[in-house]
C-alpha cells in the first residue's frame, strides 16, 4: 500500500480535473453545483481515507525504516541536475497529510452550504482541489524541487482563491498583493535550493537510490556539510548559516512572518472557507514544516534569527489584531500571531512543539474561521463587529464552537492550544527570557482579542437591524460541531506524561518529551482566562453602549497614535506603499518613457543618422526603400570581402 | 541516417508549398488559406519523425545530408541536427501552423503573399537551425530577414514602415559583421591547415579546432568571436541592442510577432551556442563574465520596463528581453545543466511568448485596441479566454508543473555553479523572477479582473473553437515539458556535453 501514496494527491487532482473541464458543461446550474460539490468532497475524503490507511501501516513498520520513497519518474536530467518526480511518507509528512485531507474534507464540505447559490462555484471546487493536490505535494515530496512545486501551487490557488470574486478591486489587488510578496520570498527559496544542489549535489532530502546508484540527501548529509565555512566578499558563512537564511527568507513570505506579513490580512478578500483551509490551517504553516523538515540544515546563528522574528512577529500580529473591526480581520492578525509561535518555537530547536501546535491551530483556527464564515453567512455578509451583537441567541451552534475556539486559542486549559502553547511558551522560559516575555505578553493579548470578539459578535444587541440573522444549515455547522470536539481532544496528541506526539516524531525530530511545567501551566490558564474574561467584560458590560457603528473603539481616547499604529499593524504596509511601491513604479517610468526611448534608442538612431549625414553625397541612395539599403550594404560587404580575400 | 533525406523534405517542404501557393488562382482566398496551412501542417508532421528516430546517445549531426554546391569556393549543402537543434526545427514547424491559422480572421488583404512569405519564412528559418555549411547558414539567416520585414511592413499597423525598417537595417548590421567572420574564418582556417580552397563546412572547422588542427591567436579568435557575437545578440536581442524589438513587436501582425519572439529570437541564442561556444570556446571564457552582466542586466532592465507598459503587446515584448536574458545567462554558464536549460528555455519562451502574442492579438482583433486600460472583468464574460491566457502568463512567470520554471531553474542552477559567472549573477537574476509576477500578473489583473465596465466589452464574446484549439495545441507542450522534462532534456543532453567538453577543459585550466 505504501508503494500507492501517489494515488493521495492524484485523486485531489482528478477531482480539479472532473471540475475544471466537465461538470461545467454537463446539466443547469443546479446540477453543475451540485456534482461539483460532491466531485470535491469525494475526491478530498478519499484521499483523507488513503493518507490514514497510510498512517497506519506507516505506524506498522518499525521505528526506523518508517520512511518511504517513491520516485514516479525521472522528472529532469540536465547534466548532473537530476531530480525525481518523487514522494516520500514518513512521520512528519503522516501527521501533515492527515491534517490537510481531514481539515480539508471538513471545510469542503462546509463550502457546499457557504458557497450555494454563487455563479462560479464550479471553479471554485476546481481551485480548492487544485490546492489539496499542491499542498499534498508540499508535505509529501521527497526533495527540495518538488516541494518547491507544491509550495507556488499553493500560492497559485491562494492567487487563485483570494481573488476569486474578481470584480472587487480589493479582491484583485490583494490576490496579486499575495503572489507578488510570496514570490520575493520564493526567490529566496530559488536561491536556497541552488545554494544546497552546489554543496549537496543534490536537492533530495534522504537518501534512495537513482538509476541504481546511491544518493545521500541533504538533509541526512547536512551535519557534515552545514558547519563548514565559505567566504563570501566581506565575510565567512557557515554553509548551514547561508542555506537556512534564504529557506527562513522564504518562510517569511509563506507563512506571513515580519516583514512578509502584509499580504495576509489583505487575503481575507477570499471566500471565507478559503481563508480557513489556506490561511489559517494549512498553506500558511507551510514554513513550519519546511523548517522542521530541513532542520538539520539550520544553525544556530540562523535559529536565533527565527526564534526572534517569529516572536516579534507573534506579538506586532496580537497587537494587530486587538484594533481590528472586521471580524475576519481579527482572525488574520490572530494567525500571524500563532504562525509567530510555531516559527518562534521551530527557532528554538523544539520542532516537536511546533508541529503540535501546527496541527492543534489547524484545527481551531480553522473552527474559529468557519464560525466567522457561518456569522457572515447569517448576518448576511456583514463583517463589521460593530454591526453585529447578540447573535448567541440567533446563532447557538455557533456560538458555542465558536466560544470552544476562542478558548482553545487564548489557551484555556483543557483544550488542545493550551497543551501546545503551553509547551511553547514553558520552553521559552529557560531558553530565553525576553523571548518568553513577549510570547507571554502576546498570549495574553491573544486572550484578550478573542475576548473582546466574543463580546461584539455574541453579546450585547444587536447593532444594526438590516438584517435578521439566521443560524447556517447543518451542512455548515455539522462540520464546527466536528472540529469543536477535535479542538476539545487535540490536546490529547502531546500530553505531558503521554508524548505520542513527541515518540511518533521522533525518527524525523529525534527530540526528548519536554517537562510539563505544571506552576506555569496553572499561571498561563489563569492569566488567559483573566485577559479573556477582561477583554469580554470591556466590550461586553463596562463600554457597551458605547459601541457604534462607526465609532471608534473605546481603547481609542486613551491610546490614540498607538491604537492606529497596532490597527495599522505597526506601518509595515504603508511603509512599503509610501517607499518601495512607488519607487519601483517611477524607475518603471523612467525606463520607459526616458532612458529607453531618448537614451539607448536614441543612441541606435544617432548611429543611423551619423550615416545618413556620411552619405549625404549620395542622397540617391536614401529614398527610403529598403532594397535600396540592402544593396548598398551588400555593395558595402563585397569590398570589404574582397579586400579580405586579397589581403589574407 | 542515410537513404530518405527526411530532413531535406521538411526543410523545403514549406518552401515548395509556398511556390505552389504562386501558381494558384489569384482571388480564391480560402484556397491558399488552406494549401498554406496543409503545407504546414504536413511539414510538422514530418518534422515529428525526427525526434522519434533521433538516437539521444549519439554524438554529432544525425540525419546528415551533404552534397556539393559551389566545391570551388568549399561550399557544399551540408544539413543535419543535433540535439540542440532538434527541438528548435520542431518548434519551428509546430509554431508555423497556429501562426498561420491565426492569419484568417485578422490578414484580410494580400492574403496570397502572406502565406507565401510565411512559408518562405518556416524554410529560411529551419535552414538556419539545420545548416552545417556556414555559408549556407548564412544564406538562410539573411533570408528569415526579409519576410520578417514585409509582413512588417505591409501587414503592420501604424508606424510599420518605421519599424520594418528599424528590424531589417539593425539587424542587418549586425549580419554583415557575421558574413566578416565567416569569410575570415574560412580563409583562416584554409591558412591553418594549408589546403588550396577553403571550406565553409562547419564540421570540418569544428573537428579542426577541437583536435588542434586549427588554432587560432587570441586576439584573431576574440575578434571573430566579437564579430559573430555582434550578429547574434542583436537578434536575440541581448540588453542594450534590444530596442528594434519592441517597434517591430507592435507594428508586425499577431502571427509576425508569434513568429518573431516564437522562433527569430532563436536564432541569435541557437547562433551562440553553434558558433560562438563551439568554435571560440577560449574567447567565449574570457567574454562569458561580460556578456554574463549584459544578460543579468536585460534580465532586470526588461522585466522593469515591462511593468511600465499600457500597451499588452509592447508589455509582452519587453518581456521577451527579459526571459531572452536569462536564455544568454544559462549559455554563457558554459556547462550541461546551463546550456541544457538555455536549449529548453528557448523552446519554453516560443511556445508561452507565441502563446501570449496570440491572446493578445484575439482582444485586438475584437477591440482594436490593446491598452490594457480599455479592459478590466474581461474574464466574466470571456470565462474559457481568460483562463486559458492565465496558464500561458503563469508559464511565462514561471511557475513550476509548466514549462517556464524548469528551463529558467536549470539556467539558474547552471549559471549558479559555474566557475565563470557564480552566484553572484544569479542572485541578481533571480530578481527577474518576482519582477516576471508583478508586470505579467498586472497585466492580467487589468485587463481580466476588476469590473466589468465598459459597455463595448460587455459584448465581446469568448473564443473560437479555433481560437481555444490554437491556445490547447500551445498548451499541451507547455504542461508536457513542465511535468516530464526529462523527455525533452535527453536527446540535447550529448550534443551539449560535445559542446562543453572543451569548454570545461579551457575554464578548468583558467582557473
Amino acid at each position: 500500500m505504501l508503494e500507492l501514496i501517489w494515488l493521495i494527491p492524484l485523486l485531489p487532482f482528478v477531482g480539479f480535473l472532473l471540475n475544471a473541464l466537465l461538470v461545467g458543461r454537463i446539466g443547469d446550474a443546479h446540477t453543475q453545483e451540485r456534482s461539483a460539490g460532491y466531485v470535491a468532497v469525494a475526491a478530498v475524503a478519499a484521499a483523507f481515507v488513503l493518507a490514514l490507511v497510510a498512517f497506519v501501516q506507516l505506524g506498522n513498520l518499525p521505528e526506523e525504516e518508517r520512511l518511504v520513497n517513491v520516485n514516479l519518474w525521472t522528472w529532469i536530467n540536465a547534466g548532473d541536475l537530476v531530480v525525481p518526480f518523487g514522494l516520500m511518507f514518513d512521520p512528519l509528512t503522516g501527521v501533515m497529510t492527515l491534517l490537510v485531507t481531514g481539515v480539508g474534507t471538513l471545510i469542503h464540505i462546509y463550502s457546499i452550504g457557504y458557497m450555494h447559490g454563487d455563479s462560479r462555484v464550479v471553479r471554485y471546487f476546481a481551485y480548492l482541489n487544485l490546492f489539496i493536490t499542491m499542498m499534498l505535494f508540499l508535505v509529501m515530496a521527497n526533495n527540495m524541487l518538488l516541494l518547491f512545486l507544491g509550495w507556488e501551487g499553493v500560492g497559485l490557488c491562494s492567487f487563485l482563491l483570494i481573488g476569486y470574486w474578481f470584480e472587487r478591486k480589493s479582491a484583485s489587488s490583494a490576490a496579486v498583493k499575495a503572489f507578488v510578496v510570496n514570490r520575493i520570498g520564493d526567490a529566496a527559496i530559488l536561491l536556497a535550493m541552488m545554494t544546497i544542489f552546489l554543496q549537496f549535489g543534490t536537492l533530495n532530502f534522504f537518501d534512495m537510490i537513482l538509476d541504481g546508484a546511491e544518493v545521500i540527501g541533504f538533509v541526512e548529509n547536512a551535519g557534515a556539510v552545514a558547519q563548514q565555512i565559505v567566504s563570501v566578499p566581506g565575510q565567512d558563512f557557515r554553509i548551514g548559516t547561508i542555506i537556512s537564511f534564504l529557506l527562513l527568507i522564504g518562510v517569511t513570505g509563506k507563512s506571513a512572518q515580519i516583514p512578509l506579513f502584509v499580504w495576509l490580512p489583505d487575503a481575507m478578500a477570499g471566500p471565507t472557507p478559503v481563508s480557513a483551509l489556506i490561511h489559517a490551517a494549512t498553506m500558511v504553516t507551510a514554513g513550519v514544516y519546511l523548517i522542521a523538515r530541513t532542520h538539520p540544515i539550520f544553525t544556530d546563528t540562523t535559529l536565533g534569527l527565527v526564534t526572534w522574528i517569529g516572536a516579534l512577529t507573534a506579538l506586532v500580529a496580537a497587537t494587530a489584531a486587538v484594533a481590528q473591526w472586521d471580524i475576519k480581520r481579527v482572525l488574520a492578525y490572530s494567525t500571524v500571531s500563532q504562525l509567530g509561535y510555531m516559527v518562534a518555537a521551530a527557532g528554538m530547536g523544539i520542532y516537536v512543539a511546533a508541529i503540535f501546535h501546527l496541527l492543534t491551530h489547524g484545527i481551531f483556527k480553522a473552527l474559529l474561521f468557519l464560525g466567522s464564515g457561518s456569522v457572515i453567512h447569517g448576518t448576511h455578509d456583514t463583517q463589521d463587529m460593530r454591526k453585529m451583537g447578540g447573535l448567541r441567541t440567533a446563532m447557538p451552534y455557533t456560538f458555542v464552537t465558536y466560544l470552544i475556539g476562542a478558548a482553545a486559542l487564548a489557551g484555556v486549559f483543557p483544550l488542545a492550544g493550551f497543551w501546545s502553547k503551553d509547551e511553547i511558551v514553558g520552553h521559552a522560559l529557560t531558553h530565553t527570557i525576553p523571548i518568553f516575555i513577549i510570547l507571554f505578553l502576546s498570549s495574553l493579548l491573544t486572550a484578550f482579542y478573542m475576548g473582546r470578539q466574543l463580546a461584539l459578535v455574541f453579546w450585547g444587541e444587536q447593532r444594526d437591524h438590516s438584517y435578521h440573522a439566521h443560524e447556517s444549515g447543518a451542512v455548515m455547522w455539522v462540520p464546527l460541531v466536528i472540529l469543536a470536539a477535535l479542538t476539545v481532544v487535540a490536546g490529547g496528541l502531546n500530553l505531558p506524561g503521554s508524548h505520542w506526539l513527541t515518540d511518533w516524531l521522533f525518527p524525523v525530530m529525534e527530540e526528548e518529551a519536554a517537562e510539563f511545567k505544571i506552576v506555569l501551566g496553572v499561571v498561563a490558564t489563569l492569566a488567559a482566562i483573566g485577559a479573556g474574561f477582561g477583554g469580554w467584560y470591556l466590550y461586553a458590560v463596562r463600554w457597551a453602549k458605547r459601541i457604534k457603528v462607526d465609532a471608534k473603539d473605546p481603547l481609542y481616547r486613551g491610546m490614540g497614535d498607538i491604537w492606529d499604529t497596532m490597527a495599522e499593524a505597526w506601518f509595515f504596509d504603508t511603509v512599503y506603499n509610501k517607499t518601495i511601491v512607488p519607487g519601483y513604479r517611477s524607475v518603471a517610468g523612467f525606463f520607459a518613457q526616458v532612458f529607453d526611448p531618448e537614451g539607448i534608442d536614441g543612441l541606435v538612431n544617432g548611429v543611423g543618422r551619423a550615416f545618413g549625414w556620411a552619405s549625404n553625397g549620395v542622397r540617391f541612395f536614401q529614398n527610403g526603400y529598403v532594397r535600396s539599403y540592402a544593396l548598398a550594404f551588400f555593395l558595402g560587404v563585397v569590398v570589404i570581402v574582397g579586400y579580405l580575400i586579397v589581403a589574407l | 541516417m542515410t537513404g530518405f533525406p527526411i530532413l531535406s523534405l521538411v526543410l523545403w517542404l514549406p518552401a515548395l508549398g509556398g511556390v505552389l501557393l504562386l501558381l494558384l488562382p489569384r482571388d480564391n482566398v480560402g484556397l491558399h488559406r488552406t494549401v498554406a496551412l496543409a503545407f504546414a501542417l504536413l511539414a510538422f508532421g514530418l518534422s515529428l519523425v525526427l525526434p522519434l528516430q533521433f538516437d539521444p546517445n549519439a554524438t554529432g549531426a544525425q540525419f546528415f545530408e551533404q552534397a556539393p554546391w559551389i566545391p570551388a569556393w568549399g561550399i557544399s549543402y551540408s544539413i543535419g541536427l543535433d540535439g540542440i537543434s532538434l527541438w528548435l526545427v520542431v518548434l519551428t514547424t509546430f509554431l508555423t501552423p497556429i501562426a498561420l491559422l491565426s492569419t484568417w480572421g485578422s490578414i484580410t488583404s494580400q492574403v496570397r503573399y502572406f502565406q507565401v512569405l510565411m512559408l518562405l519564412l518556416e524554410t529560411a528559418m529551419m535552414g538556419v537551425f539545420v545548416a552545417l555549411d556556414t555559408f549556407l547558414f548564412y544564406l538562410f539567416w539573411e533570408f528569415t530577414l526579409i519576410p520578417m520585414a514585409f509582413m512588417i511592413g505591409i501587414w503592420g499597423s501604424g508606424n510599420r514602415l518605421y519599424a520594418a525598417r528599424k528590424f531589417f537595417l539593425y539587424t542587418f548590421a549586425g549580419s554583415v559583421l557575421m558574413l566578416l567572420g565567416i569569410i575570415g574564418l574560412s580563409f583562416l582556417h584554409r591558412d591553418a591547415v594549408g589546403a588550396e580552397i577553403p571550406t565553409f563546412n562547419l564540421l570540418t572547422i569544428v573537428d579542426d579546432i577541437r583536435n588542434g588542427a586549427f588554432v587560432l591567436d587570441t586576439a584573431m579568435e576574440r575578434i571573430l568571436f566579437g564579430l559573430f557575437f555582434a550578429a547574434f545578440a542583436i537578434k536575440v536581442p541581448l540588453w542594450p541592442f534590444h530596442t528594434w524589438l519592441p517597434d517591430a513587436h507592435v507594428q508586425a501582425p499577431t502571427a509576425g510577432s508569434v513568429i518573431l519572439a516564437g522562433v527569430l529570437l532563436k536564432l541569435g541564442t541557437y547562433g551562440l551556442i553553434r558558433f560562438n561556444l563551439t568554435l571560440f570556446p577560449d574567447a567565449s571564457a574570457w567574454a562569458a563574465p561580460a556578456i554574463g552582466i549584459l544578460a543579468v542586466i536585460g534580465i532586470i532592465y526588461g522585466a522593469w520596463i515591462a511593468f511600465a507598459q499600457t500597451d499588452m503587446k509592447k508589455l509582452v515584448a519587453y518581456s521577451s528581453v527579459s526571459h531572452m536574458g536569462f536564455v544568454v545567462l544559462g549559455i554563457f554558464a558554459l556547462n550541461e545543466v546551463g546550456i541544457s536549460g538555455a536549449v529548453l528555455q528557448m523552446i519554453n519562451h516560443g511556445l508561452s511568448t507565441g502563446a501570449l502574442f496570440l491572446a493578445v492579438g484575439y482582444l485586438y482583433e475584437r477591440r482594436h485596441t490593446r491598452e490594457m486600460a480599455q479592459f478590466g472583468g474581461l474574464w466574466k464574460n470571456m470565462p474559457v479566454y481568460g483562463s486559458l491566457t492565465l496558464v500561458m502568463v503563469l508559464s511565462s512567470v514561471g511557475l513550476p508543473g509548466l514549462n517556464g520554471f524548469i528551463g529558467e531553474y536549470a539556467i539558474m542552477q547552471g549559471a549558479f555553479t559555474s566557475p565563470v559567472l557564480g552566484w553572484g549573477f544569479v542572485a541578481w537574476a533571480v530578481i527577474g523572477v518576482i519582477l516576471a509576477a508583478t508586470y505579467l500578473l498586472r497585466m492580467f489583473r487589468e485587463t481580466f479582473m476588476g469590473e466589468l465596465d465598459r459597455p463595448e466589452n460587455e459584448q465581446l464574446s469568448d473564443l473560437t473553437p479555433t481560437e481555444v484549439g490554437m491556445m490547447v495545441a500551445l498548451l499541451i507542450p507547455i504542461v508536457a515539458i513542465g511535468i516530464v522534462p526529462s523527455v525533452f532534456f535527453a536527446p540535447m543532453q550529448s550534443s551539449v556535453a560535445e559542446v562543453v567538453q572543451t569548454l570545461s577543459a579551457i575554464v578548468a585550466g583558467s582557473q
